[in-house]
C-alpha cells in the first residue's frame, strides 16, 4: 500500500513580524515536512533559521504529553504522570481554597506570546480568568511602549506596508535587526537597494543587518531621542523639512522646534557617541534622499526614555514629508489592518467589581511583595519568565515559595515549568487551529490542523474550556468550537476585511486585507492620522491623560491605568543605568549591557533543540577589546558578568562589532542549561521605560570577571571557536 | 556557520538557488557557485531547490565533507555574486535526472 501523503496549508505560530505561511506535508497522519508557501508575496517560501526544523520539533522527545504533579521539592523538577481528572481535580480544590479564604484576586495568570494566535494567542485565558475574578495581568514585554509612543504621534496607523519599501531611496533600520528578527522584510529593502537605495543600521551593536548595511551608526543604548531631537534641530534650522507639508497635516511645529533648539549637534555627540559629521551626514540625506523611511524595532523602547524616543522618531517622517510618497514614512507595527474584536477575545464585561492590575515585568515584586491579598496561585502559559523576565533570583524566590500553587501549561518543562505544581500539556501549531495576524505584514494567515495531537495535549482553547467548565462557568461562550470563535473574533464587516471571508482564509490560507495596493499606497500623503486632531501630533494631545497601556495588553480592562506625567513634546531623559547619568552605580559597575535576540532561538523558543544549540552555541559576552584588556580577559575566556541583581556565565567575545562601555550577550539561552544556572536576565532591573510600561533590558549596568580556568574546559570549544571566527 | 554548496554543484548550472536567496550570497566563477557565510542568514530557501542536491547546512555535513566550509568562504570572498539565473551546461538534465534516480 503506498503511503498517503497530503499537504495541508498553516501558518507560523511564533511571536515574529514576518507570520510566514506554511505548507505542511503529512504522511500515514505523521507531519514530515514543513515549508514556506512559495506564493505568499512577503514570505515567499523562505522559513527562518528557527523554524526550519519545525516538523522535527513537533516529535521532540522532551515534548510534555501529559499532565503532571509535582513530586519532588519545588523547583526540582520531579514529576509523575497523572490524569487530566486528578489535575483539573487539584486545581478546583486549591483555587476553591485560594478564593475562600483570600479571594479571586488572589489566583494571577502569567502569559504572553509563546503562541501568537487570535485564538490560543496573546488574550487566549483572558475571559476565564475576567470570568474567574483573578488579578488583570499587565503583559507589556514587548513593543507596547514603542506602540504609545507612535500612538500619540501619528496614532494607530497602518503605517508603510513592507513591500512598498522597494520604492524607497533611503531605508534607516533603527533598532532593529532585520536579518535575525524578521527576515522577510530583507528582500524589499535588497530590492530598493539594486534600485539605488542607501541602506542605514543604527544599533550599539554590529548586528548581521549592520554588517550589510551600506552604513552602520553605533549608538549609546538609550539615547536615541537624543539623536532624533538634535536630526529635527538640524533638518529645521537648514530648512530642510518640508514646509508645506508641516503646515497642512501637523500641529506643534513652533513647540518642535524649540525643543529641537535644546538639542544642537555637539551635545547630541557627547551623549549618543555618535561623531558630529556623521549626525549632519545623517540628517541631511534623510531629510532630501526621498522617499525615506524609516523601520523601527522593539528595541527602542528597552531604556528607561523609551517612549519617548519612539514619540521622537515618529515625528521625523512628518517634518520631512516622507509621507507624500509611496515607500516613505514610518513601519512599525502593522497591527491596525487586521481587525480583531479584542472585547470579545477578552470579555472585559466580566470583570468583577474593585479589579487590580499588576504588570508582569514586576513578577518578582508581584510574588514576593504583593498583599491584600497575596498571590497565592499563578497560572503561566505561552510564556518562560524565568528566562524573559527581568529580576530573576527575585522570580526564582518567589517561585519557590510553598504557599504559591504554580499551573504551567506548555509544550516543554522549561525554566518556569520545572516550578510547578501542576503541568498541562499543550499543542503545537501543526496540531491545532489558528488565524494569524501579523505585526510586520498586512496578511492573514489560517493555520489549518494537520494532524492529531500527541498523548493528551490540548490547545490553549481547550484548556481553557476545560477550566471553565471545571470552576462551573456555564456561559455557552465555552461550548464553541475554534472555528465558531474564530467568526466571533473578527470584525468582518469592516473595510479592511474587504473580499475576505472565513470560507475563503482556510482554502487559500493567506489573505491580503484591503490597506491598497502596494505600488500606490502612501497612506498620509494627505495627513488623515489616526489622531484626535487628525494631524500628526508634534505636541501631543493625548499625553494629557498620562502613560496608559492598551486594553488588549491588560485583558480588556481600560481603567485604572498608570497615569503618569508623559512630556507632550518628545524629549530625552538619560538611562537610569549610565556613567553620567547613575555614577554611583557605575564606579561599582562600569558597563552597560544589551540582551539582543538570538539569531538561532526565538526567545526561548528552540533554545532546547540541540540543532539550535549547536547553531548559537553556549551564552556569549561580546566585549569591546579596550574593556576586557583592563580586567585580564582575553578571546574565549569565561567570564562572570554580574551587578547586584544577579550574575551569568559566558565566554568573552572581544570585537568591535561593540562599543566602548557597551557589552552585549544574546537572549534565550536557558538558565536551567548553563552553569550558573542563570541566564542575560538575572541582571536586568524590573523597571519600567517612561510610556507602556515597558521593559528595561538594555538599561542596566553590569561588571564582568574572568572565572577560573577549570571552567573554562566545561564550555563547547567548538561552539566559541565559531562564535570568535562570526565576530572576527 | 551557515549553508554550504558541496561537490555536486559542478557540472551542471542550475542556479535555481540563487534567484531565493534573500541576501543574495551566492558567489560564482564560470564552473559554479559558493555561499558567503558571512551573509548566509540560515533561512533553507536554497535547499530544495537544488535539482542535485548540491547545498547543505552546515551542521548536516558527514565527517568527510567538513572541508565544504572553508572552501566556500574562501572563494566566495574572492569571487562576484551571482543574483540572476544562468544558463545550465550541457548534459545538466542528464544529471538531475541522475540524482533523482538515487533519491
Amino acid at each position: 500500500m503506498n503511503p498517503e501523503k497530503t499537504t495541508v496549508k498553516g501558518a507560523c505560530p511564533q511571536d515574529c513580524p514576518d507570520t510566514c505561511a506554511f505548507i505542511y506535508t503529512v504522511e500515514n497522519g505523521r507531519l514530515i515536512d514543513v515549508q514556506g508557501d512559495p506564493k505568499h508575496p512577503v514570505t515567499q517560501g523562505r522559513l527562518c533559521t528557527k523554524l526550519n526544523d519545525f516538523a522535527k520539533h513537533h516529535y521532540n522527545p522532551d515534548r510534555l504529553i501529559y499532565p503532571m504533579k509535582r513530586v519532588g521539592p519545588k523547583g526540582a523538577g520531579e514529576f509523575e504522570r497523572i490524569s487530566w481528572a486528578e489535575a483539573l481535580g487539584e486545581i478546583r480544590n486549591r483555587w476553591a481554597r485560594i478564593i475562600d479564604e483570600f479571594g479571586s484576586k488572589a489566583i494571577m495568570p502569567c502569559s504572553y506570546l509563546g503562541q501568537e494566535g487570535v485564538l490560543n494567542g496573546l488574550t487566549v485565558g483572558d475571559a476565564f480568568f475576567n470570568r474567574l475574578g483573578s488579578t488583570i495581568a499587565e503583559k507589556t514585554f514587548c513593543g507596547v511602549g514603542r506602540e504609545v509612543g507612535t500612538h500619540l504621534t501619528i496614532g494607530p496607523s497602518t503605517g508603510v506596508d513592507p513591500e512598498s519599501l522597494i520604492h524607497s531611496r533611503y531605508i534607516v533600520l533603527w533598532a532593529v535587526n532585520t536579518l535575525s528578527t524578521g527576515n522577510h522584510h530583507w528582500p524589499f529593502i535588497a530590492e530598493a537597494k539594486r534600485r539605488g537605495a542607501k541602506i542605514v543600521a543604527i544599533d550599539p551593536l554590529r548586528s548581521r543587518t549592520a554588517t550589510q548595511a551600506d552604513w552602520h551608526i553605533p549608538i549609546r543604548p538609550g539615547t536615541d531621542a537624543a539623536l532624533a531631537l538634535g536630526m529635527m534641530n538640524i533638518i529645521i534650522s537648514e530648512g530642510l523639512f518640508d514646509r508645506d507639508y508641516v503646515e497642512r497635516y501637523t500641529v506643534g511645529f513652533d513647540e518642535l522646534a524649540a525643543r529641537a533648539a535644546e538639542y544642537p549637534v555637539e551635545l547630541v555627540s557627547a551623549i549618543t557617541g555618535i561623531p558630529e559629521q556623521d549626525i549632519l551626514t545623517l540628517s541631511r540625506e534623510y531629510a532630501t534622499q526621498a522617499p525615506a523611511v524609516i523601520r523601527l524595532g522593539v528595541a527602542i523602547e528597552r531604556s528607561r526614555n523609551g517612549g519617548q524616543a519612539s514619540r521622537a522618531i515618529n515625528c521625523l517622517p512628518a517634518l520631512v514629508g516622507a509621507w507624500r510618497h509611496v515607500g516613505g514614512g514610518y513601519l512599525g507595527l502593522t497591527l491596525s489592518a487586521f481587525a480583531m474584536k479584542w472585547d470579545a477575545m477578552c470579555r472585559p464585561d466580566w470583570i468583577k467589581e474593585d479589579p487590580r492590575v499588576l504588570n508582569l515585568n514586576n513578577l518578582g515584586k508581584v510574588l514576593l511583595e504583593t498583599s491584600d491579598p497575596p498571590i497565592k496561585s499563578l497560572m503561566v502559559y505561552n510564556h518562560n519568565p524565568l528566562v524573559q523576565s527581568p529580576d530573576q533570583e527575585r522570580i526564582k524566590k518567589g517561585l519557590l515559595r510553598e504557599d504559591l500553587f504554580l499551573v504551567v501549561s506548555d509544550l516543554f518543562v522549561t525554566d518556569t515549568a520545572k516550578y510547578a505544581d501542576i503541568i498541562l500539556p499543550a499543542t503545537m501549531q501543526a496540531e491545532q487551529t489558528d488565524l494569524m495576524f501579523s505585526w510586520g505584514h498586512f496578511y492573514w494567515t489560517y493555520n489549518n490542523k494537520a494532524i492529531e495531537s500527541p498523548g493528551e495535549a490540548v490547545p490553549n482553547t481547550q484548556l481553557f474550556r476545560l477550566l471553565a467548565e471545571t470552576m462551573g462557568f456555564n456561559e455557552p461562550e465555552w461550548r464553541r468550537t475554534d472555528e465558531e470563535m474564530i467568526r466571533d473574533f473578527i470584525d468582518w464587516e469592516s473595510p479592511m476585511m474587504q473580499g475576505i471571508s472565513f470560507e475563503a482564509l482556510q482554502q487559500n490560507g493567506y489573505m491580503r486585507t484591503a490597506v491598497g495596493d502596494k505600488d500606490a499606497r502612501a497612506p498620509h500623503a494627505e495627513g488623515n492620522f489616526p489622531t484626535p486632531s487628525g494631524k500628526c501630533e508634534f505636541k501631543s494631545s493625548l499625553a494629557e491623560q498620562g502613560d496608559f497601556v492598551p486594553s488588549p495588553f491588560r485583558a480588556g480592562y481600560e481603567a485604572m491605568q498608570d497615569g503618569s506625567y508623559i512630556d507632550p513634546l518628545p524629549t530625552y531623559i538619560p538611562p537610569f543605568e549610565s556613567r553620567d547619568s547613575a555614577p554611583q552605580i557605575a564606579a561599582k559597575y562600569p558597563l552597560n549591557i544589551i540582551s539582543p535576540k538570538a539569531h538561532g532561538f526565538l526567545n526561548s523558543q528552540y533554545a532546547n533543540e540541540i540543532k539550535q544549540r549547536k547553531r548559537q552555541g553556549d551564552p556569549i559576552l561580546i566585549i569591546h577589546p579596550e574593556d576586557a584588556r583592563p580586567r585580564g580577559i582575553g578571546n574565549g575566556d569565561t567570564v562572570k558578568v554580574f551587578n547586584d541583581r544577579g550574575a551569568f556565565i559566558g565566554a568573552a567575545i572581544l570585537s568591535t562589532d561593540t562599543i566602548r562601555g557597551v557589552v552585549a550577550s544574546y537572549l534565550g539561552h536557558w538558565g536551567t542549561d548553563s552553569r550558573a544556572k542563570s541566564a542575560v536576565n538575572s541582571i536586568s532591573s524590573d523597571r519600567a521605560a517612561n510610556m507602556g510600561r515597558a521593559p528595561t533590558f538594555s538599561d542596566n549596568l553590569v561588571e564582568v570577571a574572568k572565572v577560573d580556568s577549570e571552567a573554562i574546559e566545561a564550555l563547547s570549544m567548538g561552539a566559541r571557536r565559531a562564535a570568535i571566527a562570526e565576530h572576527a | 556557520m551557515p549553508h554550504v554548496v558541496t561537490e555536486n554543484c559542478t557540472g551542471c548550472r542550475f542556479t535555481d538557488c540563487v534567484t531565493v536567496c534573500p541576501v543574495s550570497c551566492f558567489h560564482g566563477d564560470d564552473d559554479r557557485v559558493y555561499i558567503d557565510p558571512v551573509a548566509c542568514i540560515d533561512c533553507g530557501a536554497c535547499v530544495p531547490l537544488c535539482p542535485v542536491a548540491a547545498i547543505s547546512e552546515d551542521l548536516n555535513l558527514t565527517d568527510d565533507r567538513l572541508e565544504w566550509i572553508e572552501i566556500n568562504a574562501d572563494k566566495a570572498s574572492a569571487l562576484p555574486v551571482v543574483r540572476e539565473k544562468q544558463a545550465p551546461f550541457p548534459g545538466a538534465e542528464a544529471r538531475r535526472a541522475s540524482v533523482a534516480g538515487r533519491a
